[in-house]
């Protein structure tokens, strides 16, 4: 890159190389927030990419060590507006672990439905903004961010907010479903299911789609999994892995569901590996709704956690969120960090863009499903 | 938990116990399907370069930084996991690392394990710690303008956020 940082905004700068330029994209916003990417092109090449990330960095990590646990769970999910059960979930897990509690299984089934259906509103907007506008296609745009309401709506009757729902505390979820919800939920995943059918017609099986997305930023099984990539980005590639399989929580030990995975790795089979998501989770809340037992939904748990460290581990949207938390007998952790897959999956980015159009850049960007903020902490 | 659910987990640790009998300092099986182990910090890559040959961890999660102000150290945490080994698939094997906190040097594990490239940049900027060898050991999340000390240590106080 140029020994000067360009300035912000976009920003082009002539490079040793003469037929090489470097141009600044960012650090607008591209959907998911604020990020730049600086990128030296030849001609209408990427030659290679460097991603400049931490326009929405606010020390989630250190405002962790001085809030106590409770108080860290609103603040910890703010990442992620679009997915924040898991990273609520995965926080909580590490916890209870440290204070020895364990939650009722109706409790965990809770959790389990409002993180599916968490998991729906996630790749919808995935699906609407990082697929769908950024490759011009305003239809799905708008078709699946009125579906995305429908469940927003109905997590506001089971949460009581739309989006940030600080819904797990250690012990357990904090509300019982309330009083129509199962029905009102079956019955939306009845017209959801229909809408899936209009989805691929649409979407995933319009020429002008698969012409922009097949075959363009392939990851290789073996680069993926030597970059250590997680989530959609990973199995899209070939690999089977998935924690809600390897390592269950929640009620997913109780629940049958299949782990789609692609060969092909491009960021068409990126794209279509969120839409066989969303079957699966379907099918999860359906079974989890028929399953769910009586009981109490959670334990009163201490507030103070005792000296020793945990890791905990949650499937989140966008891939495996590892949370340590590091308690010393004391109301606040010593210690929170968070692996999350927005950050594991950035490394992906440049390695993708090399050699490619420009005018792909969005599409494998898009495919990536990297949210910035998730990412920055 | 019985002993034989934990079979798996003492495997891993007598197979590094017996590579490494010098290096390994402390093992400690967590619960099941995690195992910290404490080691001496020169032989980092060796362990690494074990760890993925030889075990199939052929990733990390993360690598983290923990400030001991009142041992004077900095703990560096390798988060490693595998895709290619079915078998240990589930775990999460915790390398751990003391460096003096007044000089906090160790060798980059991004020859072995790619995936903790800008893990081990973020670390090297929040806590200070140089990783030897590291391709492009930059900032990565805080402003061009910041100055000051590593900001996740733990004597640095950020007064605006109520940390006093």
């Amino acid at each position: 890159m140029t020994t000067e940082p360009p300035s912000p905004g976009i920003s082009i700068s002539k490079t040793a190389e003469p037929s090489t330029l470097d141009v600044s994209v960012g650090p607008q916003h591209p959907g998911s927030g604020h990020c730049r990417i600086l990128i030296r092109v030849d001609g209408d090449y990427i030659v290679s990419a460097d991603p400049d990330i931490g326009y929405v960095h606010r020390g989630c990590e250190k405002i962790a060590e001085y809030r106590n646990y409770v108080s860290n769970i609103p603040h910890l999910e703010r990442p992620n507006i679009a997915d924040a059960i898991h990273l609520n979930w995965g926080y909580v897990l590490p916890i209870e672990e440290l204070q020895g509690v364990v939650v009722p299984p109706r409790g965990k089934y809770i959790s389990t439905i409002a993180a599916e259906m968490n998991r729906i509103m996630s790749h919808l907007y995935g699906l609407a903004i990082m697929q769908g506008v950024f490759s011009g296609h305003t239809t799905i745009f708008m078709w699946a961010f009125g579906d995305r309401d429908l469940f927003i709506e109905l997590a506001e009757m089971l949460t009581g907010a739309r989006l940030t729902y600080s819904f797990l505390v250690p012990g357990g979820p904090r509300r019982d479903l309330p009083f129509g919800f199962e029905d009102r939920l079956s019955r939306l995943l009845d017209y959801f299911e229909k809408r899936l059918v209009e989805y691929d017609r649409i979407f995933f099986s319009n020429p002008s789609v698969i012409a922009r997305a097949k075959g363009i930023g392939v990851l290789k099984r073996e680069d993926a999994k030597k970059l250590g990539v997680v989530g959609p980005v990973l199995r899209a590639s070939g690999v089977k892995y998935d924690v809600r399989k390897v390592e269950p929580y929640g009620a997913y030990a109780d629940l049958e569901f299949d782990i789609p995975t692609f060969e092909e790795g491009d960021s068409y089979s990126r794209y279509l590996i969120r839409f066989e998501e969303m079957k699966q989770s379907v099918r999860i809340i359906r079974q989890a709704l028929e399953k769910i037992p009586k009981g109490p939904i959670a334990r009163k748990a201490p507030l103070v956690a005792p000296e020793g460290e945990a890791t905990g581990r949650v499937e989140s949207s966008r891939g495996e969120i590892t949370y340590l938390v590091m308690g010393d007998n004391s109301d606040k952790p010593s210690r929170v960090k968070i692996m999350n897959g927005s950050f594991r999956n950035l490394i992906a980015l440049p390695f993708l863009v090399r050699n490619v159009h420009v005018a792909d850049m969005p599409i494998i960007y898009g495919s990536l499903d990297y949210w910035p903020v998730e990412a920055d902490r | 938990m019985s002993q034989v659910s934990l079979s798996r987990e003492e495997a891993i640790i007598g197979k590094l116990k017996a590579r490494f009998p010098e290096a390994i300092e402390e093992t400690k099986i967590d619960r099941a399907r995690r195992v910290t182990i404490h080691f001496e910090k020169d032989h980092v890559q060796e362990i690494a370069m074990f760890m993925r040959d030889e075990l199939g961890f052929d990733h990390v999660k993360g690598v983290a930084g923990v400030d001991l102000p009142t041992q004077k150290k900095i703990e560096v945490l390798y988060f490693a996991g595998s895709y290619s080994n079915a078998e240990v698939q589930d775990f999460i094997v915790i390398l751990k690392a003391q460096l003096p906190r007044d000089n906090p040097i160790i060798a980059s594990v991004v020859s072995v394990w790619e995936s903790a490239h800008f893990h081990e940049r973020e670390t090297f900027e929040m806590f200070g710690v140089k990783f030897e060898g590291h391709p492009d050991l930059r900032k990565l999340l805080t402003l061009d303008n910041w100055e000051g000390p590593p900001p996740m240590l733990k004597d640095i106080k950020f007064p605006e956020m109520g940390q006093r």
